[in-house]
């Protein structure tokens, strides 16, 4: 196990869809809550700001935070959901897959490492946008934030973030079995749009990819509370979608 | 001999047709073992089964006597199927580095320097594989195949995209590992290629072996083609062009 993330962790370290997925991540997710505040600020009869304002749910921080959060609440999948597809559907595409027969690594164990690494390089990323999002907050300086609750709302923010990033790794198993990046990317889009039809029906709560999304923008006007229960039920999805995916790896031909 | 891979009446079928049907086949220690035929004729199929790639309808593979299906112990199998371990973002140096450890290698760093030296890729090693040509790529794929010093190899076509030094580089190759004692099973539809340097030669034809040529014969594209033509129940007036046309006569 340990010699297949090493190996995972180099190519997806080398990767440059990797690396721009990640500066797309960290800059442009933080850039675009700015964006909207500044935008929503500005006010006017445009449809931009007509849109930024009602993705703004409040003042300075709170609504800054609201923003960020409706952001990251599909970024926080986008992003790590491609990189999932890039990871398992790239053996298919690239024709690497035959290279992983024969080994004394078994192609479970290369599975569970890119699972692994893809779970780690989610929480680095995730934490790592919250944290730019935090940081662009005080140099545009949003508002004051004391009384804003700054705090319980970014760690709603990065709470959100993980939990995107953990249960974007289920795409991997689309990768693996349309054998290539297309359905994986594919399952992105359609779990997303599912996630957005959910939410509009109200059981949003109960979808695991729109629950983290629910709980970042948690006391905007409109959003239902996220149980416990429903928070628990994003790591068990991935959890589900991880050891399908070995087991299918575990029994793949070439 | 000791077999070190073996396939006891390997069956595989696809929508029906069969891909390869009831192949008995043995590579013993030193031998090298080449597997001739058109394509289409079971070669790969053959190989994948071997290699756990694929599963049979029936019959086994066995290595070291191990159903391949019971995870024998791959440490010391080298393969080399259709494409090359070249990940292309990372540089040769890293590929190989890869390689060996997904092989379980020890010493890395001495075992990719002294691939690199051993096929000639000291000039690409910081290289990525993406910028590669076709024939350096296929080279980088027999390095990572054999990074680890396998005791038994299974390449198909190792020699695609070779340039002809390539192609006397891989006999060479072939010819080490099997005075060092490894069992070796290779593939080609290019009869001058490789099967000269084999010990047995065995023709696969519509899944099945039809029979063994002499490596050391004098015209082994016309004993192929006679062979292939007895089993189609054609007669054979000539061979024209290597595995491309053949000028038939009658049933």
């Amino acid at each position: 196990m340990r010699s297949a993330l090493v190996v995972e962790w180099h190519k997806l370290r080398r990767s440059s869809t990797v690396r721009a997925t990640t500066m797309l991540m960290v800059l442009m997710l933080p850039g675009l809550a700015i964006g909207f505040l500044v935008l929503a600020r500005g006010g006017g009869p445009g449809a931009a700001a007509l849109k930024a304002q009602a993705l703004v749910p409040g003042e300075g921080w709170q609504g800054y935070l609201g923003a960020a959060g409706q952001v990251l609440a599909v970024g926080m999948f986008l992003g790590p959901g491609f990189v999932a597809a890039w990871v398992f559907g790239r053996e298919f595409a690239d024709r690497t897959f035959s290279s992983l027969f024969a080994l004394p690594v078994s192609r479970s164990a290369i599975a569970a490492a890119k699972l692994v690494v893809l779970t780690g390089w989610g929480l680095v990323v995730a934490l790592l946008t919250v944290s730019i999002t935090a940081l662009a907050g005080l140099l545009a300086q949003v508002g004051p934030t004391a009384g804003a609750d700054v705090g319980s709302g970014l760690l709603r923010l990065a709470a959100s973030a993980i939990l995107s990033a953990i249960v974007a790794t289920c795409v991997g198993l689309a990768a693996s079995v349309g054998r290539g990046y297309l359905p994986g990317v594919g399952a992105v889009i359609l779990l997303v749009a599912a996630a957005q039809i959910a939410v509009l029906l109200g059981s949003g709560g109960w979808f695991p990819v729109a629950s983290p999304g629910l709980l970042a923008m948690a006391g905007s006007p409109g959003v239902p509370p996220v149980s416990a229960t429903q928070i628990l039920l994003v790591p068990l999805t991935a959890l589900l979608a991880g050891s399908l995916t070995v087991r299918w790896w575990a029994r793949a031909e070439v | 001999m000791t077999a070190l891979l073996e396939a006891r009446g390997l069956c595989r079928y696809y929508d029906g047709e069969a891909a390869v049907e009831d192949v008995d086949l043995t590579v013993a220690a030193g031998e090298i073992h080449a597997l001739v035929g058109l394509n289409g004729a079971g070669k790969t199929t053959l190989m994948r089964m071997l290699l756990g790639m694929a599963r049979p309808d029936a019959g086994a593979g066995l290595l070291h006597g191990v159903d391949v299906r019971s995870r024998p112990d791959w440490s010391r199998v080298g393969a080399l199927i259709e494409t090359p371990f070249a990940y292309p973002e990372l540089t040769v140096r890293e590929n190989l580095a890869a390689a060996a450890r997904l092989h379980g290698v020890g010493e890395i760093g001495a075992a990719v320097t002294a691939t690199l030296g051993r096929f000639g890729l000291e000039r690409w090693a910081d290289r990525r594989a993406r910028g590669l040509s076709l024939g350096n790529r296929q080279r980088l794929g027999l390095a990572a195949a054999l990074v680890h010093g396998p005791s038994v190899l299974v390449l198909d076509e190792p020699a695609n995209a070779l340039d002809p030094a390539g192609v006397v580089f891989i006999r060479d190759l072939l010819r080490e590992y099997a005075g060092a004692g490894a069992a070796v099973l290779v593939s080609s539809h290019h009869l001058d290629q490789l099967a000269r340097v084999a010990d047995v030669v065995t023709v696969l034809h519509r899944g099945r072996v039809v029979g063994h040529l002499d490596a050391a014969g004098a015209d082994l594209e016309q004993a192929f083609f006679d062979l292939v033509a007895q089993v189609d129940g054609v007669q054979v007036d000539g061979v024209q062009v290597d595995g491309v046309q053949v000028t038939r006569r009658g049933p």
